[in-house]
């Protein structure tokens, strides 16, 4: 199995939590005898990652996507199933395991808040045992591909966040590790930020052939980044392949738009009217239906302009999460 | 030296950190200058009474005030900082990021953070205990002085254990800073010998709350008065508490990534 980045076979995951009813008596009780229930966050999933894969790790909240992340990065022990990161057995957090691997979650700073990010950058070096000669290499890389040099200098509490994210992202991949978990790591960013830190995703990847395994809540990252995605819910898995493909199966309609001259027609006869405003009528068909309606459309109406589109793909994962698997 | 390498790169982030506060070290230097006056001028008064205290001299007291300051200086330094750093670190999650560095999480946990301010207390104490030493004159011979460097250094071994014990608790429960204030307030009583406490407190301020091996014990061993069963004692805690503590924080860890359940 040591030519797989990471292999994961009937993972399962269970977290003990207490509960009681609602009450000053429960409350009591519960002093006395907790009440524990097993939750199974991570409920037999099995995937493999070739290494050089960029992969798109999906599913709503509490799918079990950070639960999987932290196991694979060596933070939870598993409750079942295999489990293996570069051959490696990552729960044992052996130092050649770690010195590999990387994790940046977007909701949590590792950088000092008080001093620049390039003293964190050295403390870093110093955990990793990095070269100076390598790690000055890897620190100009990352400063001109993230455009780090204005930024580095100064306290991290006086960076926007989307500078401090760059940062972040930086210390992370000092060691430059073979296996990146990014756990959301463009959250809460403007658009511009987040196609920055995208592209420098993909040519990190590119660069390093490093194994990427990213979750995320907008659907452009894993557009821009992920040929493959996995998809979870409830902790199992729901679907591993293609994102085309799965979005080709969860795509049943086409959106028309159709621009008219004015909004006085009405187009409810040819589909699903979505909006109309100012002579643009948007109308959802299903896919079957598209050529047919377009002609009519075409043939009926005094038309200006007319476009097919897909529709969103926010829209068509989150069908994905509640219809379950293909 | 892995620790001593950390240890001096935590050292340099808290000097730069601490820099962009100047006005904290004329605060803590005030501070640290005021309780040194007052501890001062509570033996003044004592002694104004009496000649010796529990068998102890003027200038003996004076060496254990300075080993008062001297080991509250080094856990204000680099042990509470760290540990205080280490229980927000389990409660904000940032813990998983030292968990998944290349180095003994343990050790990155407890050098962590390094208050740069504490070495006031550090130097504080060391003047002070040169001072007394001055007074105490040619009793102080090589045998006291490395005895009391040994029973300094499992003083301070005994001091961190208990701390880390303390802080591994936050792996079960979300709020520890009450306990680790209790062991600061128990640490003021350091300030005299444990001897002159009642039965039940020396008891408890030996074994209960270590604070008679961090400050009596070096103290006894610079004035001669240290017994070799203290001594054989004081090391054989040291040793123990420090491998119980490491136990014990590996239990933390395994119940924190769930391996325990």
């Amino acid at each position: 199995m040591t030519d797989l980045a990471i292999h994961t076979l009937d993972l399962h995951k269970e977290y003990v939590v207490s509960e009681r009813e609602a009450g000053i008596a429960a409350a009591l009780r519960g002093l006395v005898r907790r009440q524990t229930k097993m939750i199974p966050a991570v409920d037999g999933i099995s995937f493999d990652l070739r290494p050089g894969e960029v992969v798109g790790f999906l599913g709503p909240n509490g799918a079990g996507k950070t639960t999987t992340l932290k196991m694979l990065s060596g933070l939870l022990h598993p409750t079942a199933g295999e489990l293996s990161v570069l051959g490696r057995t990552p729960w044992q957090r052996e130092r050649a395991f770690l010195q590999q691997i990387t994790l940046v979650m977007g909701q949590r700073n590792q950088l000092v808040w008080d001093i620049p990010a390039i003293d964190s950058f050295e403390l870093n070096r110093s955990i990793y045992r990095l070269s100076p000669a390598d790690y000055h290499h890897t620190l100009d890389e990352l400063t001109e591909l993230l455009d780090l040099a204005p930024l580095l200098h100064k306290p991290v509490r006086n960076l926007s966040l989307g500078e401090r994210m760059k940062c972040e992202v930086a210390a992370a991949l000092l060691h430059r590790p073979q296996v990146v978990f990014l756990d959301e790591p463009t959250i809460g960013l403007d658009v511009t930020m987040q196609r920055r830190i995208r592209s420098f995703i993909a040519e990190y990847n590119r660069r390093n052939e490093a194994t990427v395994l990213l979750t995320s809540h907008y659907m452009a990252d894993v557009e821009a980044l992920c040929r493959r995605v996995i998809v979870i819910h409830h902790g199992r898995l729901l679907y591993d392949g293609d994102l085309s493909a799965l979005l080709r199966s969860f795509t049943a309609d086409k959106t028309i738009v159709v621009q008219l001259g004015d909004c006085s027609n009405d187009l409810s006869a040819y589909g699903e009217v979505v909006s109309c405003d100012e002579g643009t009528v948007t109308l959802r068909v299903p896919k079957g239906e598209t050529a047919r309606v377009t002609s009519r459309l075409l043939a009926d109406l005094p038309v200006i302009d007319l476009t097919v589109e897909d529709p969103p793909i926010e829209e068509v994962i989150e069908r994905v999460f509640e219809q379950g698997a293909p | 030296m892995t620790i001593l390498r950390l240890l001096w790169i935590y050292l340099r982030v808290g000097v730069m950190n601490e820099l962009a506060y100047r006005v904290n070290f004329f605060v803590r230097l005030f501070q640290s200058l005021l309780e040194l006056g007052t501890a001062l001028a509570g033996l003044a008064v004592v002694f104004s009474y009496t000649d010796t205290l529990g068998g102890w001299r003027p200038d003996e007291i004076l060496a254990l005030l300075g080993v008062y300051f001297l080991v509250g200086g080094v856990i204000s330094v680099v042990i509470q900082p760290s540990m205080e750093g280490f229980i927000e670190s389990v409660r904000e999650g940032t813990l998983d990021f030292t968990l998944t560095k290349p180095e003994d999480a343990q050790l990155l946990v407890s050098v962590q953070a390094v208050d740069l301010w504490g070495f006031i207390d550090v130097l504080l104490g060391s003047g002070v205990l040169v001072v007394a030493l001055a007074r105490l004159g040619e009793r102080v011979g090589g045998l006291e002085a490395a005895m009391f460097g040994a029973m300094l250094t499992a003083g301070i071994g005994i001091v961190y254990a208990f701390w880390l014990i303390l802080a591994t608790c936050s792996f079960w429960f979300v709020r520890v800073e009450n306990i680790l204030v209790i062991f600061q307030s128990m640490y003021q009583a350091g300030r005299w010998p444990v001897s002159l406490y009642p039965g039940w407190l020396r008891y408890g301020l030996t074994f209960l709350v270590p604070v008679a091996f961090a400050t009596t014990v070096p103290a006894e061993a610079l004035t001669g008065r240290l017994n070799t069963e203290t001594m054989l004692g004081a090391l054989a805690l040291a040793a123990a508490l420090l491998l119980a503590s490491r136990a014990f924080w590996r239990t933390g860890i395994r119940h924190y990534s769930g391996a325990s359940a």
